[in-house]
C-alpha cells in the first residue's frame, strides 16, 4: 500500500517501468507514493525523488497503464490504477477527467449519455437551429437581400424553369396593381416587385402553376397559376401569402437553416463530400420540409389578416389551395420537388379557423 | 529485452547481443522465427563479426468494443451538452484510448496533445470555415470568400506540415517522443506543387503526388534521434491507382450496361420518343426517379470503394517500405480488399444505427489493420536515444480535423 506520510518510508511500492527520457530503454522500477511526493526506486540504480507538485499525471483511461511524468522528461508507468487514483484524489489532480473516467465506467451512464445526446441533438435541430436562423435572418442587412434575389432569378432562368409571360399587357397591369396594394399593406424596407412568368417554357417540366417569394420581395407568379385561378381574389390571397414570406424573412431563414444543418453534419461525420454526406442529405431534406410547414402557416396567417381586412373572408385562398392540391396530387404524378405547399388540408382548415375566429 | 520481470508478448528468437551494430538492414522477408541460413549458429556467437539478428515484434491492439463505446458516448454527450467546448477533450480522449491500447514489444503508445491548444485552434479554424461558407452564399461577399479560399489554398501545405509536426510530437513510445521536421519547402513541393501537377494533368500525376507526399511524411519522421526512411518507388503507386481505376471501370461496365439496357427497354415499352423529349411521360413513372437515385447511390459507393482500396493499398505499401534509423522496419500483411469490405460494412452499420455503431466500427477497423502490422528490428527497441524537436502548433491539426484534409495515412 502506498505510504501516505512521506516518501522516505519503505514499502512494497507499485511495480512498473521507468523511462529516463533519454533513451527508449525500460527500467523495471517501483513507485512509492507519499503525501509530500513520490519516490521511484530503480533496481540497483538508486532512487529518484520528486515533490508532489513536480509530478504531472496523465488522466486515467480505461485499460491503459497510468503514467507519471517528471520535470526532467523521465516517466514511470504502472498498471496499478487504484493506488494512483487514491493518490491523485488526495492531491486534487485530474478531478474533471477523473470524473469523466468514472462516468465511462458504467453502462448506466453510457445509456444515459445516448439518451442525452439524442435529446440534445434533436432539440437543437428542431428548436435551436430555426431560432438561430430566424435571429440571423432578422439582423441581416437589407442590402444583402437584393443579391439573393438576383442570384436566385439567374438560376431559375438559366435552368429554363421559367420563361417570359404570355399574359396580355392589360392583364399584367391588373395583377401588378393588385400586388402594389398587397405590398403597400405588408410594408417593410423591401424591394417589392411582381414578376409574371411562364412556368413551363420548355413544354412541361418547369415550375407549373406556382408562386414563390425571394428574400428581398421579388415575387414570381406563373401564367399557369393565373390560369388556374377562377377570381382575382384567389390570386390576391396567394400574393398576400408570398408577401408574408418576405416580411417574416422565411427565405433567408431557410438559407441559414440549411447552412447550420450542413455545418452540423460536417462536424458530426467529419467530412465534406462523401457517401455519408449524401446519405445525411435525406434527413436534412425531411427536416427542411418540417421547417417550411411552419413558415407556410405563418404566411397563411399574414394572408388571412389581409384578406379579412379587404374581403372579410379567407375563402378565395382556401379554394385555390384546394385546386392546386387537386392538380398536383393527381394519381401517378411525380412529387413536386420544388413545391412549397405541404399539408394542404391542414392549411385550409387553419384558414377556416382564422376566419371563424375573426367573426 | 533487458527486463525479464515484465511480461512481453513477443519473445525474441535469440537474446539480442549487445554488439548488434545499427546500420546493416538487409532484412530477410521470410518469417524471422527461424534463423536465416546465412546466420552463424547461435552457439557460436562471434562478438566482432556478428551478423544482425532479426527480431519480429507483432503490433497488438487490446482495446475492447464495450469499453470504448462507453468512453465514446460519454465524451460525445459531454461535447453536445457543453455546445462543443468539450470537443477537443473528447477527441484527445478517443485518440488516447487507441494509442494506449496499441502495443509493440511490451510497451504501449501514448497520445499527449493538449486539448486547450486544440480548442484555441478549433475556434480559429471554425470561424474561418464559417465565414467562408457564409460569404459563399452571397454574390456581394463573393470576393471575400475567394480571398479566404485563396489564403487557405496558399497555407494548405504549411497546415499539413504543422499537422504532421503536432501529430508526431504528441506521440510517445517508451518515454520518447516522435518528431517531424519536414521543411516548409518540402511541404510546398509535396502538397503544393505535386497537387497542382496532379490536377493540371487531370489525375495522371496523382500517383506521383501520393509518392511525394508519403516520402515527405516518412523521411522527415524521427523517433528520438533515429530518422525515418521511405524506400518505396513511384511505379507501385501507379499500379495501385490503375487497380482503383480498373475497379471503377469494370464495376461501372458490369452494372451500367444492364442498367442502360433496362432503361431503353422501359422507354420503348412506354412509347417514349427521344425526338419529342416528352418529359411528361418520362416523369409520369416513378421508375425513372428511382432509377436515377439508385444509379447515383451506386456511382457514389463505387467511387468510395475505389478510393478506400487506394488508401489501404497505399498504406500497406508504405508500411512495407518504411524504416527507422536503419535498424527497424515496419511490415504490413493486411489485405486492402478486406479493408475495403470492413470500411463499407462499417459505413452501412453506422448509417443503420444512426452513428451508434461508430465505436464498434472504429475498433473493428483498427484491430484488423494493426493485427496485420509488425515491426522487425536488428537492434533492441530500447536502444533509441532522445533527439530534439522543434515547436508544434495545434492549428494544422485542427484544420485537418475540421476541414477533412485527407492525409491518407
Amino acid at each position: 500500500m502506498p505510504d501516505l506520510n512521506g516518501t522516505d518510508q519503505a514499502g512494497p511500492g507499485l511495480p512498473g517501468v521507468f523511462f529516463d527520457g533519454h533513451s527508449s530503454r525500460d527500467h523495471p522500477a517501483t513507485l512509492h507514493l507519499g503525501a509530500g511526493g513520490v519516490r521511484v526506486r530503480l533496481e540497483g540504480r538508486g532512487d529518484h525523488h520528486w515533490r508532489a507538485d513536480q509530478v504531472t499525471l496523465d488522466a486515467p483511461l480505461p485499460g491503459v497503464r497510468r503514467s507519471l511524468n517528471f520535470p526532467d522528461g523521465s516517466r514511470f508507468e504502472t498498471p496499478d490504477d487504484p493506488s494512483i487514483r487514491d493518490w491523485e484524489r488526495q492531491h486534487g489532480r485530474n478531478r474533471l477527467l477523473g470524473g469523466v473516467r468514472r462516468l465511462e465506467g458504467s453502462w448506466g451512464t453510457a445509456l444515459g449519455a445516448v439518451a442525452v445526446t439524442g435529446a440534445v441533438l434533436w432539440g437543437f435541430v428542431t428548436f435551436g437551429i430555426p431560432a438561430l436562423a430566424r435571429q440571423a435572418a432578422a439582423v441581416t442587412p437589407v442590402g444583402v437581400l437584393a443579391s439573393f434575389d438576383r442570384e436566385a432569378m439567374g438560376v431559375l432562368e438559366g435552368q429554363n424553369l421559367i420563361g417570359p409571360s404570355d399574359l396580355s399587357a392589360a392583364r399584367q397591369a391588373q395583377l401588378q396593381a393588385a400586388f402594389r396594394d398587397v405590398s403597400g399593406w405588408a410594408g417593410g424596407p423591401y424591394g417589392y416587385r411582381l414578376l409574371l412568368r411562364d412556368g413551363e417554357p420548355a413544354g412541361s417540366g418547369g415550375l407549373g402553376a406556382n408562386a414563390f417569394a425571394l428574400p428581398n420581395g421579388t415575387v414570381v407568379m406563373t401564367d399557369q397559376l393565373v390560369a388556374l385561378a377562377r377570381s382575382d381574389r384567389e390570386l390576391v390571397g396567394v400574393l398576400a401569402h408570398e408577401a408574408g414570406h418576405v416580411t417574416q424573412r422565411h427565405g433567408l431563414a431557410s438559407v441559414y437553416q440549411a447552412l447550420g444543418l450542413s455545418l452540423i453534419i460536417t462536424a458530426v461525420t467529419g467530412d465534406v463530400v462523401s457517401a455519408s454526406t449524401f446519405a445525411a442529405a435525406v434527413p436534412v431534406a425531411l427536416v427542411q420540409g418540417g421547417y417550411s410547414r411552419a413558415a407556410e402557416t405563418q404566411s397563411d396567417e399574414v394572408a388571412a389578416r389581409f384578406m379579412l381586412e379587404r374581403y372579410g373572408t379567407t375563402r378565395p385562398l382556401q379554394t385555390i389551395l384546394a385546386r392546386l392540391e387537386a392538380q398536383d396530387g393527381g394519381p401517378g404524378s411525380v412529387p413536386d420537388l420544388l413545391g412549397t405547399h405541404p399539408g394542404t388540408d391542414a392549411r385550409i382548415e387553419h384558414l377556416r379557423q382564422l376566419e371563424d375566429a375573426a367573426r | 529485452m533487458t527486463d525479464p520481470a515484465l511480461p512481453r508478448t513477443p519473445e525474441p528468437t535469440v537474446p539480442a547481443p549487445g554488439t548488434a551494430v545499427p546500420g546493416r538492414h538487409d532484412l530477410p522477408s521470410a518469417p524471422e522465427r527461424l534463423p536465416a541460413p546465412e546466420l552463424p549458429a547461435p552457439e557460436l556467437p562471434a562478438p566482432g563479426l556478428a551478423a544482425p539478428h532479426v527480431t519480429t515484434y507483432p503490433v497488438s491492439f487490446t482495446g475492447s468494443t464495450g469499453e470504448y463505446f462507453r468512453l465514446w458516448i460519454v465524451n460525445a454527450a459531454l461535447s453536445v451538452v457543453t455546445l462543443g467546448i468539450y470537443l477537443p477533450w473528447a477527441r484527445v480522449r478517443n485518440r488516447q484510448y487507441f494509442y494506449g491500447h496499441t502495443w509493440v514489444d511490451g510497451q504501449n503508445f501514448e497520445y499527449r496533445a493538449d486539448p486547450l491548444k486544440l480548442l484555441r485552434s478549433y475556434v480559429v479554424v471554425g470561424a474561418l470555415f464559417g465565414a467562408f461558407t457564409l460569404t459563399q452564399q452571397s454574390e456581394r461577399l463573393w470576393g471575400l470568400s475567394v480571398l479566404i479560399g485563396l489564403v487557405f489554398a496558399l497555407l494548405y501545405p504549411w497546415l499539413v506540415a504543422q499537422s504532421m509536426r503536432f501529430q508526431a510530437v504528441n506521440t510517445v513510445h517508451r518515454g520518447l517522443r516522435f518528431h517531424f521536421d519536414g521543411s516548409l519547402k518540402g511541404a510546398y513541393v509535396a502538397y503544393g506543387a505535386a497537387n497542382v501537377a496532379a490536377s493540371v494533368s487531370s489525375g495522371l500525376a496523382l500517383p506521383w503526388a501520393w509518392f511525394m507526399q508519403r516520402r515527405y511524411q516518412i523521411d522527415n519522421l524521427r523517433y528520438g534521434s533515429a530518422r525515418g526512411l521511405f524506400r518505396g518507388d513511384v511505379a507501385p503507386m501507379y499500379l495501385i491507382a490503375l487497380t482503383g481505376v480498373g475497379l471503377l471501370v469494370g464495376a461501372g461496365l458490369l452494372l451500367g450496361v444492364p442498367a442502360v439496357v433496362t432503361l431503353v427497354a422501359w422507354m420503348a415499352g412506354n412509347g417514349f420518343d427521344l425526338d419529342s423529349m416528352d418529359w411528361d411521360s418520362l416523369g409520369s413513372g416513378l421508375f425513372f426517379l428511382i432509377f436515377v437515385a439508385v444509379a447515383y447511390v451506386i456511382l457514389i459507393s463505387l467511387n468510395g470503394v475505389a478510393w478506400q482500396y487506394v488508401r489501404a493499398a497505399t498504406m500497406r505499401y508504405v508500411l512495407n517500405n518504411a524504416e527507422l534509423g536503419g535498424v527497424v522496419r515496419t511490415g504490413a500483411t493486411f489485405n486492402p480488399w478486406r479493408v475495403v469490405w470492413i470500411t463499407v460494412s462499417n459505413g452501412a452499420a453506422q448509417l443503420l444505427t444512426l452513428g451508434l455503431a461508430t465505436p464498434w466500427a472504429d475498433i473493428r477497423r483498427n484491430r484488423y489493420l494493426l493485427e496485420g502490422v509488425s515491426v522487425r528490428a536488428i537492434a533492441p527497441l530500447d536502444d533509441f536515444a532522445r533527439g530534439t524537436g522543434g515547436p508544434e502548433s495545434a492549428l494544422g491539426e485542427a484544420a485537418t480535423e475540421l476541414l477533412d484534409i485527407g492525409l491518407g495515412f
